[in-house]
């Protein structure tokens, strides 16, 4: 058996799943304490079942989410090399942010050496201050982390951790670079006392088989080895639902994909079966990283969302939410009391909804089941006037060669998949203001959980060989190696497969579940004058995100 | 963080998969390292910054500027096409207000492409600059336009484009043609009878610095622009004075871009020439965005700069201010002797034209009508050493009727000639006829 588990803002949802079918769904409130609401959540799905029988669990956590959103980041010093470009003051990040000579060039050779008394220097401030967490980032580590290595083999006896810029991705983008190693240096503390006390919960329940955190990209992280990376654990709710419409629904063509919350609505789209991922990398709070995400978009438009009537008789769904439905105990019209004055949800306090419904109407001269009618429009039209954008963006991003230009493959959705609590009632509704096939998958309710519990560890490297240089990167492994003239795309492509697959059973993935794709193919002559000096390959390769075998649901 | 105070539109189209040929300077390398200095600054994160993408340009707006023989397809790819295509995003993005300022960074360039095509001359087929501004005539309503070019190699294909247009003013700022290809671009070389001293030519002695671009700039390029008033200022970027560059002699530097940029700020810059594709496209590019974007540039330079770069010497210094003089007394004292010209005088010039890259002799003989009311219509007969032998004749915009009636009489004069096409660019009515 499988158990999922998906943190949300309002609700922790759990399944346990065995081969095809989804043995039982738990919700439970999300509370403030992190650790509490996960062993709550545990214990009402485990009540009655063997825990030998768990042979895997994978949990989608909002810890690093909220550290990051409320600010309660470990104290981090950071140590930057940069050479000319944007003043790396722009992008001082953390407590204490030093900026130190030293600069490489975009094929990483050095330009400006390090200087050893300025990195002390800052080093030691860094020290002075109480920190005993650095980031250390250099402008085109990606290219070389021979300064990166420099200073951290510099610094690393007068710290507890280091993170380096050039391990947190092999991506080009030396703002996202520092931010993105800040937040996995800072969350490092946290995260590790989070996977600690977890663990002991675990043990304590007597689940003893593989443990896995969920990530943004879809894929999945083993517990233990995500405290290298903790950021990377962020932002794992949208991609829950995405794997989770895929593992219930499958997703050909081009689907989008809508869940529904009490709060917001995420959207995305999956296209025959595979998400689109975010070629940049998501936001984290303020933060813009390298960590690689599905495309998703959260409106603020959800169950829960505040309903008003404007004085132009329009009527408004979201970005606001105060509180629970009127029939629920609340104070403020909102589109679960529509559904429930309609019948549509036999739940909660049928009348105080209809009173509220008959109120709002008031101003629009219509009786409470007609402004009920109206309201869930509204929130149809809300949704699918966002949707039609996000899918406008998606298809607005620039391309750079010709052939790309000349075979543009637009996306154009063909449905539409509804997840979430108020899926089946807004379904119709969306189904006409979209002028698509909607369709409500089974455990549609509990989809995110589902997702976490199926989806398997994706990994991703880059490969850059420069043959002038005589250099091959993958910067992610922390692999450099000597090159000669010959080495060609072929050589590249096995050297790529085989750090990637060893980089994915590193953390956590499966013999079973190795399947590579190449995600970027480039390869230049290098010309300097009119003379061929070498070979300029670039190579990404991912385990894409996607559902572990023994999901075996047939579609 | 950081945001960009003037909202700046980027295209990029690195064309990754288009080369002339594989050793051929414009090549599929050529905006790599460029593409990864910008990435790996983050330029596209910045807010503010806006990329858009690309679209290629149809047919019908080359037609606007260039007769191409004897077609379109034969003369230009779809990577012509798409490098075209991002100047009219470009345009779009600043005539729409969506941003104050764009850089179409987009090659193949265009520059040396005059008005009738029979190939590629100097790297270039489509003048991807006069392609966007008839376009942004056409659309927008703008008749005044400025274009700076400042490039190393003289702009001689956008000269002879907008050579009798009096309502744009061409500058270009260029290493002497004594020196250097298409060897044109002297301070002579100053309009046609209907657009006398609508064509600046600054033509800078080799080794020319930072400070002779920006004295050049300070003291000649502003003031003429202030005089002339343009609706729009295009740049036609190219980016080979820098001093690392392979193919030229100058001294300029990635700073030194940014500071004429900021001075300059032209509403659209598109990338010309420029082949140090390692060690000065990467900043330079990234300097102009800053530029443009009203970000602080003063940390740009290249990683040699200490290393390398040599103010200009006293000598080179004495020759420009010598030469901005001179020009200085042509074009803003009133230097300039206009010759007069009857109402209805046609005049006739005969030129050979070189097309260097596809190895091409054209003999030119063309015939312009002398016009107080507008722009005066003009027919080029051209034969090619392709065997070519074709006539264009152009209605300029808001031609007037005696313009119209004489290029009609050349059209149908032409028809019944030797000519193997004939073709008409109506741009009063829209219309490009070929037969």
């Amino acid at each position: 058996m499988i158990l999922g588990l998906d943190v949300g803002g309002t609700q922790t949802d759990t399944v346990l799943i065995d081969g095809d079918r989804i043995l039982k769904a738990t919700k439970n409130p999300t509370g403030d304490n992190l650790l509490l609401t996960l062993r709550t959540a545990l214990d009402g799905i485990l009540s009655g079942v063997e825990p030998e029988q768990i042979e895997r669990m994978a949990f989608s956590t909002t810890l690093a989410t909220n550290a990051i959103v409320e600010d309660r980041l470990g104290r981090t010093g950071m140590i930057i090399s940069a050479g000319p470009g944007i003043d790396p003051a722009c992008f001082s990040v953390g407590p204490s942010f030093h900026v130190v000579e030293g600069c490489l060039d975009h094929q990483g050779f050095e330009a400006v050496p390090l200087d050893k008394s300025s990195v002390m220097e800052a080093a030691e401030k860094i020290q002075g201050e109480g920190i005993n967490t650095i980031g250390v980032v250099g402008k085109f580590s990606v290219r070389n982390a021979a300064h990166e290595l420099q200073i951290s083999d510099w610094v690393k006896g007068l710290f507890s951790h280091v993170t380096m810029g050039h391990s947190v991705s092999g991506g080009l983008n030396f703002p996202r670079r520092i931010f993105t190693t800040y937040l996995n240096a800072s969350l490092h503390e946290l995260h590790t006392a989070f996977s600690g006390a977890l663990t002991h919960i675990l043990d304590e329940k007597n689940l003893h088989g593989p443990r896995y955190l969920l990530k943004p990209d879809g894929g999945t992280i083993d517990l233990m080895r995500s405290a290298g990376s903790p950021a990377r654990t962020a932002q794992s709710g949208p991609a829950a639902s995405v794997m989770g419409a895929l593992a219930l629904d499958g997703c050909r063509g081009a689907t989008l994909v809508l869940d529904v919350g009490g709060t917001t609505t995420d959207m995305s789209v999956v296209l025959d079966g595979m998400p689109l991922l975010n070629p940049h990398g998501v936001k984290l709070g303020l933060y813009k990283t390298l960590i690689r995400s599905i495309i998703t978009h959260s409106l603020g438009t959800g169950g829960d969302s505040v309903v008003q009537v404007k004085t132009n008789g329009k009527i408004t769904v979201g970005p606001l939410r105060k509180g629970p439905p009127v029939a629920f105990g609340g104070a403020v019209a909102t589109p679960t009391d529509a559904m429930v004055t309609l019948g549509l949800l036999a739940l909660g306090n049928k009348v105080a909804a209809k009173a509220a419904m008959e109120n709002l109407g008031g101003a629009l001269g219509c009786n409470a089941e007609a402004t009920a009618e109206r309201v869930l429009q509204q929130m149809a039209e809300t949704i699918a006037h966002s949707a039609r954008a996000f899918v406008y963006n998606i298809n607005a991003q620039p391309v750079y060669t010709i052939h790309q230009v000349l075979n543009e493959e637009k996306i154009v959705p063909t449905s539409v998949l509804i997840v979430g609590g108020p899926a089946p009632q807004l379904a119709p509704y969306v189904e006409k203001a979209l002028g698509l096939p909607c369709r409500v998958p089974p455990h549609y309710d509990v989809a995110n959980a589902v997702g976490a519990a199926v989806a398997r560890v994706t990994a991703q490297v880059t490969l850059q060989a420069d043959t002038e240089r005589g250099t091959v990167i993958i910067p992610e492994a922390g692999e450099e190696h000597k090159t000669d003239r010959r080495f060609d795309m072929d050589q590249a492509i096995a050297m790529a497969r085989k750090t990637l697959c060893r980089q994915a059973m590193t953390i956590g993935a499966e013999n079973n579940s190795l399947e590579t794709v190449i995600t970027e193919k480039q390869v230049f002559n290098m010309i300097r004058g009119y003379r061929t000096v070498g070979r300029n390959i670039r190579l990404k390769m991912s385990i894409t995100p996607g559902l572990i075998p023994q999901w075996k649901r047939s579609l | 963080m950081i945001s960009a105070p003037r909202k700046t539109g980027l295209v990029f189209f690195p064309a990754f998969d288009w080369a002339i040929s594989p050793e051929h300077p414009e090549r599929e390398e050529r905006l790599l390292y460029t593409q990864d200095q910008v990435m790996e600054e983050g330029l596209l994160d910045i807010p503010g910054i806006v990329e858009y993408r690309v679209r290629p340009a149809a047919y019908e707006d080359i037609q606007r500027a260039h007769f191409c023989v004897p077609d379109e397809a034969a003369v230009t790819t779809k990577s012509h096409l798409i490098s075209a295509g991002g100047c009219l995003v470009a345009a779009d993005a600043v005539l729409k207000g969506e941003v104050e300022s764009a850089f179409a960074l987009v090659r193949p360039p265009g520059h040396h492409a005059m008005r009738v095509v029979h190939g590629n001359r100097g790297f270039c087929n489509i003048n991807i600059e006069a392609v966007m501004i008839e376009y942004i005539r056409t659309h927008y309503g703008i008749r005044k336009v400025a274009i700076v070019d400042t490039d190393c190699h003289h702009g001689d294909g956008t000269q002879d484009i907008y050579w009798h247009d009096p309502n744009t003013l061409f500058i270009s700022i260029h290493q002497d043609g004594r020196t250097l290809y298409p060897g044109s671009g002297f301070p002579n070389e100053s309009g046609g009878p209907n657009a006398q001293g609508k064509t600046v030519n600054i033509p800078l002695p080799p080794q020319t610095g930072e400070k002779g671009f920006l004295y050049a700039l300070d003291e000649l390029v502003m003031p003429l622009l202030e005089e002339f008033g343009p609706e729009i200022v295009i740049n036609s970027a190219g980016q080979d004075n820098h001093f690392n560059d392979p193919i030229t002699n100058m001294n300029f530097s990635a700073r030194g871009y940014a500071i004429l940029n900021e001075r300059l700020k032209p509403d659209i810059a598109v990338l010309e020439g420029g082949y140090a594709i390692e060690n000065a496209l990467p900043y330079v590019n990234v300097g102009i965005i800053m530029a443009m974007a009203g970000l602080d540039t003063s940390f740009v330079k290249e990683p040699n700069y200490e290393k390398d770069y040599r103010p200009q010497s006293r000598d080179v210094t004495l020759n420009i201010e010598q030469l901005v003089e001179t020009l200085k007394d042509l074009f803003l004292r009133g230097g300039l002797k206009k010759k007069p010209y009857d109402e209805g005088q046609i005049l006739e010039r005969k030129r050979d034209i070189f097309y260097d890259t596809d190895g091409i002799q054209e003999r030119q003989n063309e015939k312009i009508r002398c016009c107080s009311h507008c722009a005066g219509a003009f027919s080029i007969s051209s034969t090619a050493s392709t065997g070519q032998h074709i006539m264009g004749v152009h209605i300029p915009m808001e031609a007037c009727p005696a313009c119209r009636k004489t290029a009609l009489n050349w059209f149908q004069t032409g028809r019944k000639g030797a000519f193997r096409h004939v073709y008409l660019q109506d741009r009063d009515r829209g219309v490009y006829d070929v037969v």
